[in-house]
């Protein structure tokens, strides 16, 4: 077949065919110059393609991303705070004398015997809270798996207590706003999630979240929590939930008000 | 530009905003799955090449540009990597794996072929008998919405012969899904 044609037909597959070109392609496909039988065929082939299953890839992609993230955030953190620590120190050093270099260099080994002094105390206290940490995000992770929802309310509220979540705290409170029975224990995870708003792993689980919900009440609270968190990513969600459920009047007035505030 | 675009994202990325990267793994990442699963039909390789994707965007991030469409630019490196861990399971003799759940009769089959085989499986199994370059061309617009124009940017090639590729890619597909059909009608 000649290339013209081929490209004419591939344009039309992909709805890239603008109105003249649709008009060409009928008139060769009148003079038989195309095939009509084949390009029908080929036509329902491509249709056909829609039918195929959707691979999805695994939660497990999405931890092993965000740890990645994190670690490499981290590292960006450290190099950067080096980096400006190196430099102030740079300058400093250019402009001092060598009465004031040698003032300074005193000053810092006392300073550093102090520290040093101070410095086994300090370390202790810091190891500690950070084992209460854990200690604190481990029984939070299994009081969620309770079977009574008044653990796991608890269990949410003490995640309120944590000064900074890991990811398993994360993806525990994410869990349980999708999964849990009761409305009461959603509604407190998402007050939970909201204080670790900046986190783009919990904004996501958020806006995933909202197709998740049947309650009216968790979906209001949605709403509130992705205006205050300015998650305008969500309307999209939102505008979904409009179109495809019948809502109450006074919950459709609130999403459509969040829909606005976002955009 | 809008602030949340995904140039505009990738660009704070690249100042060193990284959690901005957190977005764009939310818009690309099941798409990216789909295109190295559909390339290769194994699920952990696709799961590692998309972490490879966007570990090599942090890595690579002073080299963006910002020029061209940002999903262009995702794809020529999914395509990059693709084509790495071709050449490195073949030249180990470890050839790309098949998904043996995906590829294994259900147990309790026993009946002929033909009554099990429905339209769309009898399509998917053409989708992979397809030189590797026509199904490639498929996948990206069909099911990845890449206009001829940026498969032709990713395949370093023109539109025009992008667009020739897709149709006769079209056509290919269509004859080895009739053959299939036939085959397994008259088994």
């Amino acid at each position: 077949m000649n290339k013209k044609y081929e490209q004419l037909i591939a344009d039309y597959l992909a709805g890239e065919l603008d109105a003249a070109g649709k008009e060409e392609l009928e008139i060769l496909l009148a003079e038989g110059k195309i095939d009509f039988m084949e390009f029908r065929t080929i036509e329902a082939t491509y249709e056909g393609l829609g039918d195929l299953s959707d691979p999805k890839p695994d939660e497990a992609t999405s931890t092993r991303f965000y740890a990645m993230l994190e670690q490499e955030t981290q590292k960006n953190t450290h190099a950067g705070m080096f980096e400006r620590i190196y430099e102030s120190l740079r300058k400093m050093i250019s402009q001092l004398s060598v009465p004031k270099m040698a003032y300074a260099m005193a000053l810092l080994i006392i300073g550093g015997f102090i520290g040093s002094w101070m410095n086994e105390d300090s370390n202790e206290i810091e190891k500690l809270s950070q084992e209460m940490q854990s200690l604190k995000e481990m029984m939070m992770v299994n009081m969620l798996e309770g079977s009574s929802a008044a653990d796991r309310l608890k269990a949410v509220n003490i995640s309120s207590e944590l000064p900074n979540a890991d990811l398993e705290a994360i993806n525990a409170l994410l869990f349980t706003l999708n999964n849990d029975p009761s409305v009461n224990v959603r509604v407190q995870t998402i007050e939970a999630l909201k204080r670790w708003g900046d986190n783009e792993r919990v904004r996501q689980g958020l806006v995933r979240s909202i197709a998740t919900q049947e309650s009216p009440i968790v979906l209001i609270e949605l709403a509130d929590a992705m205006t205050e968190l300015e998650v305008r990513s969500s309307a999209r969600e939102f505008e979904k939930v409009l179109q495809e459920r019948e809502l109450d009047y006074n919950v459709q007035q609130k999403l459509q008000s969040s829909i606005a505030v976002l955009m | 530009m809008n602030s949340n675009s995904d140039k505009a994202l990738m660009l704070k990325v690249k100042k060193g905003e990284l959690d901005k990267l957190g977005l764009l793994f939310e818009r690309y990442h099941r798409g990216l799955y789909r295109y190295f699963y559909r390339m290769c039909r194994d699920k952990n390789t696709s799961e590692d090449l998309v972490q490879s994707v966007f570990e090599r965007l942090l890595k690579y991030r002073q080299s963006y540009t910002g020029e061209g469409k940002f999903s262009t630019w995702l794809f020529s490196i999914a395509r990059n990597q693709f084509n790495d861990h071709h050449r490195r399971s073949e030249r180990i003799g470890n050839p790309v794996q098949l998904d043996e759940d995906r590829l294994e009769m259900p147990e309790e089959t026993t009946a002929p072929v033909h009554q099990v085989k429905e339209k769309k499986e009898i399509l998917e199994e053409a989708l992979y008998a397809l030189p590797e370059d026509y199904r490639e061309v498929i996948i990206l617009s069909r099911y990845e919405g890449l206009r001829y124009k940026e498969i032709a940017e990713i395949f370093e090639s023109t539109e025009g012969a992008i667009k020739v590729k897709m149709f006769r890619a079209m056509k290919e597909l269509k004859d080895i899904a009739l053959s299939f059909e036939k085959e397994y009608n008259y088994e």
